[in-house]
């Protein structure tokens, strides 16, 4: 899966990141780099710390101690950030909002193309592009507080890649999206890596179908507790199937 | 509007037919339309937000402005501006560090705002009486430089929501992907607040400031059950705010009512009307409900990419 060139410039790392919630400490001394073209996803089980990886590495959060660079710089410094994609949790957003599918969509552009310009061709095509990255162009005019939960989830998905990134984080995509919406899902993200070279890190507590399309795994409780190949997590009897079951009877059993 | 304009440049009244024949029917016309138009502009934002208050909450600052404005001899729509725009910024501040809780930090300024209104006004030399025009608008007796003020700011209301409104759309439905996204969230909500105090001020004298949120938040909540889209939305809202204006002012003029209790009634009446009836014949609320629960299959049962395969338009040109 990886695409050539994989080994470049990081576009998302973390250099011995902690953080703690006053005297409790979320994550201890994390390294992790995603490179371009790379699909990665992060996960572990709930309370291990991945929302706060997250948040630090996009910069929403400033690490007690270690560095965070995006695309090469502090969050802060850089500049174009719209070539961070980023698709929140679909179930802390309040999408019973007024607004159709290709205005949330459009929303995504709305940085990269420069917050106080009006929409040009260019930014209208690569709406129509991202809706049809995620097979969503039908439901263009509807309502997104009328769509399922996987449709929404595309939208976001959509709002995302609209503004062409380089990176692509997700947290938490696959959590109540229906089967079908999910393979689309998995379609649109391998599409993204190989054809654009896009760098994908998913944050997920399941993997559901894109569990066997990754290039890399790492699984955190607090810390980084591996990093390598789904095969080698495998060889270890460690299946990250639907809910990704093994997972916490693994870590249990590592820290036996 | 067109009257109220025609009457600043010194030309005759406009021969408008009843209730609006008389010129200041047009003047009041005039400056009620630009905030029957504007105030629910700002008003979709600031629902969407979750801050239906805000209106109100600087509504009662704006009046501790007019009050100091009375005391210090100075034109009391400057001190207004001036104690609502900073009071907005200050409602944002307490919300955006999370020092206060949305619906608290409103709190403050709404208590604190009238206090501060009636004390200030208390020591002025009209005593605290007057103040009282402001509380509930006096839109029969503006003057042709009041419009002129008003139908000013409705511009640059108008104006800064064109050239603004994507991205203050963007901020307001998700304003943490908008922060990653690296857009300007903090400007972009000051720059919400200040309008809203703008807003405000500018309609004082239309419906008082005990009343302009309801011009803020109604006509949205109406066009809220009626449209598909945001742009549908604020389109809807100035409409439904415009039908507000005119038609209470109609009633007032009809029956000698409180002109801008009669606008905000005919607001409140028109979202009943819609509630019932959009209801009964299937507007958005009951998609809502027909909606699937999150996690099961999609609404259409096959979805119509289903065979897309990705070799869309642009593919590998990254």
């Amino acid at each position: 899966m990886t695409a050539a060139g994989a080994t470049g410039p990081a576009v998302l790392a973390a250099h011995g990141v902690s953080f703690a919630y006053g005297a409790d400490p979320a994550v201890t001394a994390v390294d992790l780099t995603v490179t371009p073209g790379e699909f990665v996803a992060l996960v572990g089980p709930n309370g291990s710390g991945k929302s706060t990886l997250l948040r630090l590495l996009l910069g929403l959060l400033t690490p007690d101690a270690g560095t965070v660079e995006l695309l090469g710089h502090p969050p802060r410094a850089l500049r174009e950030r719209w070539r961070v994609g980023y698709v929140p949790q679909r179930r802390i957003l309040d999408l019973d909002v007024p607004a159709t599918v290709t205005e949330v969509v459009a929303s995504g552009r709305t940085a990269r193309r420069g917050w106080w310009k009006p929409p040009r061709p260019a930014d209208r095509a690569a709406v129509e592009h991202a809706l049809d990255a995620v097979a969503i162009a039908d439901l263009r005019r509807r309502p997104v507080g009328a769509l399922s939960g996987g449709q929404q989830q595309r939208v976001l998905i959509a709002r995302a890649l609209v503004a062409e990134p380089t990176v692509l984080v997700l947290d938490e995509p696959i959590a109540g999206v229906d089967r079908e919406s999910q393979r689309l899902f998995r379609d649109s993200l391998v599409h993204l890596v190989e054809h654009h070279d896009t760098a994908v890190l998913l944050v997920s507590h399941e993997l559901g179908a894109v569990a066997d399309d990754l290039d890399r795994v790492v699984v955190l409780q607090r810390r980084v507790r591996f990093d390598g190949p789904p095969s080698e997590l495998a060889a270890t009897g460690v299946h990250l199937g639907v809910h990704a079951d093994d997972l916490p009877r693994w870590l249990e059993d590592l820290q036996a | 509007m067109s009257g109220g304009l025609a009457g600043i440049a010194g030309l005759a009244v406009l021969p408008l037919p009843w209730p609006f024949e008389r010129e200041y029917m047009q003047l009041a016309l005039a400056a009620g339309l630009v905030i029957g138009i504007c105030a629910p502009l700002i008003g979709t934002f600031l629902v969407q937000q979750r801050l239906s208050l805000m209106g109100d909450g600087i509504g009662h600052l704006a009046l501790a402005g007019i009050a100091a404005g009375l005391l210090l001899e100075v034109w009391p729509v400057w001190s207004a501006m001036v104690v609502a725009a900073v009071g907005a910024l200050s409602i944002e501040w307490l919300r955006s560090r999370r020092r206060a809780t949305s619906d608290l930090a409103l709190a403050l300024w709404f208590y604190g705002g009238i206090a501060g209104g009636v004390v200030l006004a208390s020591r002025s030399t009209g005593g605290s009486g007057a103040i009282l025009p402001y509380l509930f608008g006096s839109i029969l007796t503006v003057d042709r430089s009041e419009v002129l003020l008003v139908v000013l700011l409705g511009l640059g209301i108008v104006v800064a929501v064109a050239a603004f409104g994507r991205t203050l759309f963007a901020i307001v439905i998700d304003e943490e992907s908008a922060r990653v996204a690296g857009l300007p969230v903090g400007a972009g909500n000051a720059l919400l607040a200040v309008l809203t105090a703008v807003t405000v001020v500018a309609a004082m004298q239309v419906v008082g400031v005990l009343l302009v949120a309801a011009l803020m938040v109604l006509p949205v909540a109406t066009s809220r059950n009626l449209a598909r889209s945001f742009r549908g939305t604020l389109a809807g809202a100035a409409g439904i705010g415009a039908f507000a204006v005119v038609a209470g002012l109609a009633a007032a003029r009809q029956w000698a009512l409180a002109p801008g209790g009669s606008i905000v009634l005919v607001a409140a009446g028109t979202f009943a009307v819609v509630g019932v009836v959009g209801g009964r014949t299937g507007t958005r609320r009951t998609v809502l409900v027909e909606a699937p629960a999150p996690g099961t299959a999609p609404v259409t049962g096959r979805d119509p990419h289903e065979d897309h395969d990705h070799d869309h338009p642009g593919s590998g040109s990254g």
